[in-house]
């Protein structure tokens, strides 16, 4: 079974010349259905615009990016779309919500965006506001939400969908660390529970230690995976081993 | 996302706006509110003129007179050659008028087309009387009883020595009520070439009502009257006068016909008008006015356009987030593009559904105002007419508008990348 996601040297760049500026020098790496990948790095090291690539919100200047094993570059703006809205969800460290919206209507946009109809909608709305505990709020307004309320509805939103990937960009970078750990338990539940593969872009340590595996970028490079030290809490044990990611050559570190 | 969330989203943000929307809505309502009530008066007036036109009941009247009655005054155009033929008509003023003689009258007949031509003698009466009072007196043209509109009675009736007074002058002549003036005697007093008066009763037949076309401002006697007051403001000379008329009327055989009987009247020194030439002039007046008026509230319409530009381009602006959020949901651009012109749309449809509504009824009540106060004088004019078809014509310019300056936000909308969007503080 071919990679959830899978890239090959993935080239970023902005600008020309002088004034140019390589913001991924070359990423190869795959992602298993149900794996959940930390992409770590400090700031300026390309982990973000190695998740908008991944996330297909960008083009690459070269390399490629395959999705179940087929390749994107030739997919249309209309396909790209349709992969985005079906098959991804996405969780941001602003939550963006539309604040004067209800819980339930921010819950159900990717379903709208996606053309189901009203009732529809709002039963699969309601039922992920159940799971997510938060079917009592479904009809506040998103403003007279906390800090972490938000960002359950906001991961409520990107699993509306059931999407095959969640990509939660610094999911906790907004919340104290007791919200931050209950969004973390929420989304590697959704992760174990229901195999939905995780890609988080993160400065936690504590968030990316609890990922099955930890890609580290410097300057836009993969740095060699460190060794796991401290096994995340409820994972059993898995060991942090990068499937497939050998036949890339990706765990090589440095290129 | 459906056409129907599309609306859906697009209302709704448009109402979540608020004091913004609010704003807008009103510059689009007052444009649309002036451009129907502008509309509405035309049509108004338009119609009170083609409904004068129709109760003179005659299309094919054409109304002849000398080309250049007046004889001219010396100053400047040097003296006139005398003609022994030509008739003269004084005024009071010390200017008169060349009258229509009978040769002109035969000319008129001889002209293909022409069917029955009415000649209209000039009586001048020396004045009115009524009870005790005394009126000056100017008399109607009896061939206009038929245009007219009758308060109360009826038009002076042929062979009768009769007349038919105006609303206006009933109180003036002691009257409690048109009713009362009606089957009433007053005198008119006329005076001979040889300085003798000479009373003649005449029974007033009805009380006219005043109309735009003017003819009812004076008493009108009937054909039959009139002539027997000019025989005997003609006689006491020692030789006879020649028949002198002020004018003539002749039917036309083909009111479509006029032009070539006109150009053939203006040959033999005559110019024929017929109603709605008369009207003509008043009409083309009125319309140039209802199109200026029409002008400035496009313009309004045209300012609150850009109004709508500005209140896109600002939600665009604050909404940048949640445009790159559901871009990257896969929105795609044309939906986006859609989302923001719908609310544009929406803006218009607000505006110009109120301010039509509102124009129908201001316009509706202001008749009915008017029609009691300041235009009582013009019975029949119903200043605002509203059309169905005409207010849906402003509707849906407006909403072409409204559409039109949406185009440039949602443009900018449409086109805005989701990580930039998403990054924007």
């Amino acid at each position: 079974m071919p990679a959830v996601l899978q890239v090959q040297d993935l080239v970023k760049s902005y600008g020309q010349g002088d004034a140019g500026f390589t913001a991924l020098g070359g990423v190869s790496l795959a992602i298993e259905a149900g794996e959940s990948v930390a992409i770590v790095g400090k700031s300026g090291s390309g982990k973000s615009t190695l998740m908008h690539l991944l996330a297909l919100l960008d083009a690459p200047t070269s390399g490629a990016v395959a999705l179940h094993g087929s390749p994107t570059a030739s997919m249309s703006a209309r396909e790209l779309n349709r992969v985005r809205n079906a098959s991804f969800g996405f969780v941001f460290q602003q939550f963006y919500l539309t604040a004067n919206q209800t819980v339930l209507e921010n819950v159900v946009l990717p379903l709208k965006i996606a053309g189901v109809g009203a009732a529809e909608r709002k039963r699969r709305g309601l039922a992920v506001l159940e799971r997510l505990e938060l079917a009592e709020k479904a009809h506040s307004r998103a403003v007279d939400l906390s800090g972490g309320q938000k960002q359950r509805v906001a991961i409520a939103r990107a699993v509306v969908n059931d999407p095959a990937v969640i990509f939660a960009d610094e999911p906790t970078g907004n919340l104290d660390s007791a919200t931050g750990s209950v969004v973390q338990d929420i989304l590697f539940e959704l992760n174990r529970q229901r195999g939905i593969t995780l890609v988080v872009v993160t400065h936690d340590a504590d968030l990316a230690g609890r990922c099955d595996r930890r890609v580290q970028l410097r300057d836009g490079r993969i740095v060699e995976t460190p060794a796991r030290t401290v096994p995340g809490p409820g994972l059993g044990g898995v060991e942090a081993a990068p499937q497939g990611g050998a036949a890339l050559g990706v765990t090589g570190g440095v290129r | 996302m459906r056409g129907r969330d599309l609306v859906g989203s697009a209302v709704t943000s448009t109402l979540r706006g608020r004091i913004r929307t609010v704003l807008t809505v009103v510059a689009v309502f007052i444009g649309a509110c002036a451009l129907t009530l502008t509309s509405g008066m035309g049509t108004g007036v338009n119609r009170y003129i083609d409904v004068t036109v129709a109760t003179f009941g005659d299309a094919s009247a054409l109304y002849v007179q000398k080309s250049q009655p007046l004889i001219e005054l010396s100053a400047g155009s040097g003296p006139q050659k005398y003609d022994p033929d030509s008739t003269q008509i004084a005024t009071g003023f010390g200017v008169s008028f060349v009258g229509l003689s009978d040769q002109d009258v035969a000319t008129i007949e001889g002209i293909d087309g022409v069917g029955e031509v009415a000649p209209v003698y000039n009586v001048v009466p020396t004045y009115l009387q009524a009870g005790q009072e005394r009126f000056q007196l100017t008399l109607g043209i009896p061939v206009d009883s038929e245009g007219v509109q009758m308060a109360s009675g009826s038009v002076a009736a042929e062979g009768a020595d009769e007349l038919a007074i105006p609303d206006t002058w009933v109180t003036d002549l002691g009257f409690g009520s048109p009713q009362e003036a009606v089957g009433a005697t007053v005198q008119i007093v006329m005076t001979n070439k040889a300085g003798q008066q000479q009373e003649f009763d005449a029974r007033v037949s009805g009380v006219t009502q005043a109309s735009l076309a003017g003819v009812s401002r004076n008493p009108i006697p009937s054909t039959s009257f009139n002539e027997r007051l000019y025989a005997y403001q003609v006689s006491g000379s020692p030789e006879e006068i020649p028949a002198s008329y002020i004018m003539a009327r002749a039917i036309m055989d083909d009111a479509g016909r006029a032009g070539p009987i006109q150009a053939q009247l203006e040959e033999a020194g005559m110019i024929g008008l017929t109603v709605e030439d008369q009207l003509g002039m008043f009409r083309t007046v009125i319309n140039a006015i209802i199109w200026i008026l029409n002008a400035c509230a496009i313009i309004a319409l045209i300012a609150a356009g850009l109004g709508i530009v500005n209140t896109l381009l600002m939600s665009v602006q604050e909404r940048t987030r949640e445009i790159g959020l559901m871009k990257a949901m896969g929105m795609s651009g044309p939906k986006v593009f859609g989302l923001f012109s719908l609310e544009a749309v929406f803006i218009g449809l607000l505006g110009a559904v109120l301010g039509a509504a509102t124009g129908v009824a201001a316009g509706t009540y202001l008749t009915q105002v008017l029609a009691e106060g300041f235009l009582a004088g013009l019975p029949g004019l119903s200043l605002f007419t509203f059309q169905a078809p005409r207010i849906a014509l402003i509707v849906a310019a407006v909403l072409t508008i409204a559409f039109a300056a949406g185009t440039i936000p949602a443009v900018r909308a449409a086109r805005k990348d989701p990580i930039t969007a998403l990054r924007h503080e």
